[in-house]
């Protein structure tokens, strides 16, 4: 049963997933071929100068990626649900309707998780390439709270989407656009490293938030 | 766990709310915090105070721009020479151009400064090359369990320097990896004088590259200092290289060539909390610590003895009109940036007193109505009581945004 539910969840968000994929590899080959380009025409020490003093991220188009990567990802999922409120079919199911909806989400959040790990991944093997880990890590301090954020906005935005009173909804986004802020405040580079922790803790204890509008959905809140 | 991810998002309202909410009324209604500029006059040996557009003497006597302008020609000198009022000498001293401008300098602390992301690659500058202009290298260095120089080119180490320097250090006790690592990165100064490094002891040294070859020099303390913060200035006089920063052992300059650590008159500093201005002059250097209400100015001689002091105490944030009325308001706030750093955090902010203790019981009430009119037992919604009743308007918000209607699982008991 979980394995046919997992599979109408993949069937919903596979073409997101692709070309969230697709613009990732773009993004990433976009910032590597224009480090190579600065490297070659302003030299290599300049281009280390720039960024270490300067303050100038070579990794800026990243940033709003993983948003836009986790809104569309949780507006594939459920979006789709809400429309003339299909998810009641699956809280028909005899399988407990926490457990249905948990799974629902968590194979969400892990291909989520999986496909901004792997962005991480090129990201660092491309930037060993031509840098020292000392700029790496400088680099993953400044960008980890933007793919926290990715995860909160899924999180966030399903929360949003399940919720069947449109005040709520409207009120949740309050809050949810607030919290979601923070991890694209404008710092400067290595500037996030204190609120790493917390931020990660929190984006976790938010993985759960969905079963609050999950009910409301099922109790037929209106 | 329905009821327990609730939770979280009230208490992720709470978070959201207690940084909107106050930053919100900040923006709205705070009042220009005053920070008055200090400066010494040669002239007439006393303290010139400006804040805003005036220009005070200590006892509140009010200067015109050209009073002023001549109260500090060693400021001004420019200007007065254009007016041709500059003095040709001052206390026996033939006024040159030259001489005035070497001798002039500024530096200002923040606390911001020292609760910053640290860099941990330099550039090491040749200091002797020999050339009129300082030219950049090819490689940056680090000082992690040895110094290692890589290569910006090849983002490879170069072993043969990189073991050059390490030698070099530890040939003068240097003990690894670094804690603070302070020059100046650029080729915009009179000369290089390379980097002052702290090693994982606290042992001050002093790092420079000539004609190729390492110099270290270990400088030794009168007395042991925690040092928490150094800054490379380039002063056109030569009189010191950097300014030492303790916890709480005060202010020291570094001074060139022999090495000597000169201490700042100035007692009670306290880095992560007050900012310090210096003025130099030909005759006087005006010292300026801050505090978030306050002043004290320090002036000191050529020799570093105090020649005059003055201080000021103003309304502080809580005391003025707007942070009285902030704190009657919001119990407290929670800010991602502070003006003492410059990392993210969450800075919590408790308002000073209890007035908000009034609007807390009104979002109470308003909490306990707004149940009762939905028919909701109380006893249900005790934990939500708690919350508005602890942190008032924020607990109310993110209360009723994320309503509690568990009780619909089972009907109240009057039905």
């Amino acid at each position: 049963m979980f394995k046919s539910v997992i599979y109408k969840e993949w069937l919903k968000i596979r073409l997101i997933v692709l070309i969230a994929l697709g613009l990732s590899l773009l993004a990433l080959i976009n910032i590597f071929l224009k480090v190579r380009h600065d490297i070659l025409f302003v030299d290599a020490a300049n281009y280390w100068y720039s960024f270490l003093f300067r303050g100038r991220a070579y990794f800026m188009v990243l940033k709003f990626l993983p948003f836009v990567i986790g809104l569309a990802i949780a507006i594939a999922q459920y979006f789709p649900e809400t429309v003339n409120k299909r998810i009641k079919l699956t809280f028909h199911l005899p399988v407990s309707e926490n457990g249905v909806l948990i799974r629902m989400h968590a194979f969400g959040a892990l291909v989520l998780v999986v496909l901004l790990a792997l962005v991480l991944g090129l990201f660092v093997a491309g930037s060993a390439i031509f840098f020292p880990s000392n700029i790496i890590d400088a680099s993953l301090i400044t960008m980890l709270p933007w793919f926290l954020g990715g995860l909160a906005t899924y999180f966030l935005v399903a929360l949003v989407l399940l919720e069947p009173v449109w005040l709520f909804r409207g009120l949740y986004s309050v809050i949810a656009a607030g919290f979601v802020t923070f991890f694209f405040t404008s710092a400067s580079i290595g500037a996030f490293k204190p609120v790493l922790l917390p931020l990660a803790l929190i984006t976790l204890l938010l993985s759960c938030v969905v079963l609050f509008s999950g009910y409301r959905f099922r109790k037929g809140e209106m | 766990m329905i009821k327990f991810s609730r939770y979280i998002l009230v208490a992720t309202g709470i978070l959201v709310a207690s940084m909107v909410l106050p930053s919100l009324y900040w923006t709205i209604f705070e009042k220009v915090p005053r920070s008055p500029g200090v400066y010494y006059s040669c002239m007439n040996d006393d303290f010139i105070i400006v804040d805003g557009g005036s220009r005070l003497s200590p006892d509140g006597k009010a200067y015109t721009s050209d009073e002023y302008e001549q109260l500090l020609p060693l400021m001004f000198f420019r200007q007065l020479m254009a007016d041709g009022t500059m003095p040709d000498s001052i206390r026996g001293v033939k006024m040159e151009t030259p001489s005035i401008s070497r001798a002039s300098s500024f530096y200002r602390y923040t606390p911001r400064k020292l609760d910053s992301p640290v860099i941990t690659l330099w550039p090491m500058l040749e200091s002797e090359s020999g050339k009129v202009n300082l030219a950049m290298p090819d490689d940056y260095f680090r000082i992690e369990k040895r110094m290692e120089f890589i290569v910006a080119r090849t983002n490879k180490i170069n072993e043969e320097k990189s073991q050059l320097f390490t030698e070099a250090l530890t040939a003068e006790g240097f003990v690894f990896p670094a804690d603070i690592i302070a020059g100046l990165p650029t080729t915009r100064k009179s000369h290089d004088e390379g980097y002052f490094i702290t090693d994982s002891e606290g042992t001050l040294f002093h790092v420079k590259m000539v004609k190729g070859q390492p110099y270290v020099a270990r400088i030794e303390t009168p007395e042991k200092l925690d040092i928490v913060y150094i800054e490379a200035v380039d002063l056109r006089s030569r009189e010191y290289y950097c300014y030492i920063v303790t916890r709480d052992q005060g202010i020291y300059v570094l001074m060139d060539e022999v090495y000597d650590l000169q201490r700042l008159p100035i007692d009670g500093f306290n880095p992560s909390q007050h900012s310090f201005r210096l003025n130099s002059d030909l005759f006087n250097k005006c010292i300026t610590v801050y505090g978030e209400n306050w002043y004290e100015a320090i002036a000191i001689d050529d020799m570093y003895d105090v020649v005059g002091t003055h201080g000021e105490k103003w309304e502080s944030l809580y005391e003025r009109s707007d942070g009285k009325i902030f704190a009657s308001i919001f119990p407290f706030e929670i800010r991602m940036r502070d003006d003492n750093s410059a990392f993210v955090r969450f800075f919590f902010k408790p308002s000073p007193g209890y007035r908000w203790i009034i609007i807390n019981l009104i979002a109470l009430i308003v909490a306990v109505v707004l149940i009762m009119r939905r028919g909701w037992p109380l006893k249900s919604n005790i934990p939500d009581l708690l919350i508005t009743a602890v942190t008032g308007i924020y607990g109310l918000v993110a209360t009723q945004f994320f309503p509690n209607k568990f009780s619909k699982v089972k009907p109240p008991s009057k039905t």
